[in-house]
C-alpha cells in the first residue's frame, strides 16, 4: 500500500474540500481559544480592580 | 464522604471549570491523533471502482454531516434543561455549541456540493436530504441571530431555546429523508445501512477514525467555548460590582 495523492481529474473537487475543512477547523480552534483567553484576562483584570477598590 | 453528585460538574460552574481544564485538551489531543491516523488511511485506501478518488471526500463529508446532527441534539437537550429547569450552565452550553454546529453544517453542505458536482453533475439539487440539511443550518443561524438580536439576555435565551426545541423536528426529517422520499442523495451507508449497501470494510477504518476526530474536536471546542462564556458572565458580574463600588 502506498499514499495516493494523485486525484487526477477529480483533484479540482477533492483538494478544495479538504482545504475548506482545514481552514474551518483552524478558524474554530483559533476563535474558541481567543475568546476564552480574552474573557479570562478580562475577568482577572476586573477582579484585580475590585480587589484594589476594596483595599 | 463527598456528598456531591458525580455529575455535579454539569451544573456547578466551579466544578465544570475544574473538569474542563483537563478534559478539553485531552479531547483535543485524542481528536488530533484520530485525525492524523484517519487522514493517513484516507490517502492509503484504494480509489473506488465507480467514484474514483472522490470516494476520499466521504471521510470528511460524512463526519461533518453526522456530527452536525449530533450537535443539534446537544443544543436541544441543553436548551430544554435551560428552559425547563433554569440551568444557567445548560444555557451557556447551548449558546456555545450553536456556532460549532453551524460550521459543521456548512462543511457538510460545501463538501457535499464538491462531491455532488463530479458524481451527479450538479453542485446542488433541491432534494429532501440537501434541503433538510439547509434547514438545519438555518435553525443554527436563527438561534444565533435570536440570541444576538434582543438586549434582554434572559428573554433572548428563552426565545432561542424555544426555537432550538422547534428545530428538533427537523432531525428525523434529515435522517430519514432518504427513505421517506425519492432523493438523488444516496441512502444510509454506515449506521442503518441495508445489507449490500454498507461501507466496504477497507473504508470503515478511515471513516471511523475521522468520525472520532470530528466528534472529539467538537467536544474539545465546546468545552473551551463554555469556559469562555463562564468567564464572560463572571467578568460582567464583576463590572456591575465595580460600577456599584465606584458610586
Amino acid at each position: 500500500m502506498s499514499f495516493d495523492f494523485d486525484a487526477g481529474k477529480y483533484a479540482v473537487y477533492l483538494w478544495p474540500a479538504f482545504g475548506v475543512s482545514a481552514v474551518a477547523f483552524a478558524w474554530m480552534i483559533a476563535d474558541s481559544l481567543a475568546m476564552a483567553r480574552r474573557w479570562r484576562r478580562e475577568t482577572e483584570r476586573r477582579q484585580a480592580e475590585l480587589d484594589e477598590l476594596k483595599s | 464522604m463527598d456528598p456531591r453528585h458525580p455529575l455535579d460538574f454539569l451544573t456547578n460552574p466551579e466544578r465544570f471549570m475544574a473538569f474542563s481544564r483537563w478534559a478539553a485538551p485531552l479531547l483535543g489531543g485524542l481528536s488530533a491523533i484520530a485525525g492524523v491516523l484517519g487522514l493517513v488511511l484516507t490517502f492509503l485506501v484504494p480509489e473506488d471502482y465507480q467514484q474514483g478518488d472522490t470516494v476520499r471526500m466521504m471521510f470528511i463529508h460524512i463526519p461533518a454531516a453526522s456530527i452536525s446532527l449530533f450537535i443539534y441534539v446537544c443544543l436541544g437537550i441543553a436548551s430544554f434543561l435551560a428552559l425547563v429547569f433554569r440551568q444557567a450552565l445548560a444555557d451557556l452550553a447551548a449558546q456555545a455549541c450553536a456556532p460549532i454546529g453551524a460550521v459543521y453544517t456548512v462543511l457538510a453542505l460545501v463538501t457535499g456540493a464538491l462531491w455532488g458536482k463530479p458524481m451527479w453533475g450538479a453542485w446542488w439539487v433541491w432534494d429532501a436530504r440537501l434541503t433538510s440539511v439547509l434547514v438545519l443550518l438555518l435553525f443554527y443561524l436563527g438561534y444565533m441571530a435570536l440570541r444576538g438580536a434582543l438586549d434582554d439576555e434572559q428573554k433572548a435565551a428563552r426565545a432561542a431555546a424555544i426555537l432550538a426545541l422547534v428545530g428538533l423536528i427537523n432531525l428525523p426529517i434529515v435522517k430519514f429523508s432518504v427513505e421517506w422520499w425519492n432523493t438523488l442523495h444516496q441512502g444510509a451507508s454506515t449506521f442503518g445501512a441495508k445489507r449490500g449497501d454498507g461501507l466496504p470494510a477497507i473504508y470503515a477504518w478511515p471513516a471511523l477514525l475521522m468520525g472520532l476526530a470530528y466528534l472529539g474536536a467538537f467536544g474539545s471546542l465546546w468545552l473551551v467555548r463554555i469556559r469562555a462564556l463562564i468567564w464572560r458572565r463572571k467578568a460582567r458580574s464583576l463590572a456591575m460590582k465595580l460600577a456599584e463600588g465606584a458610586r
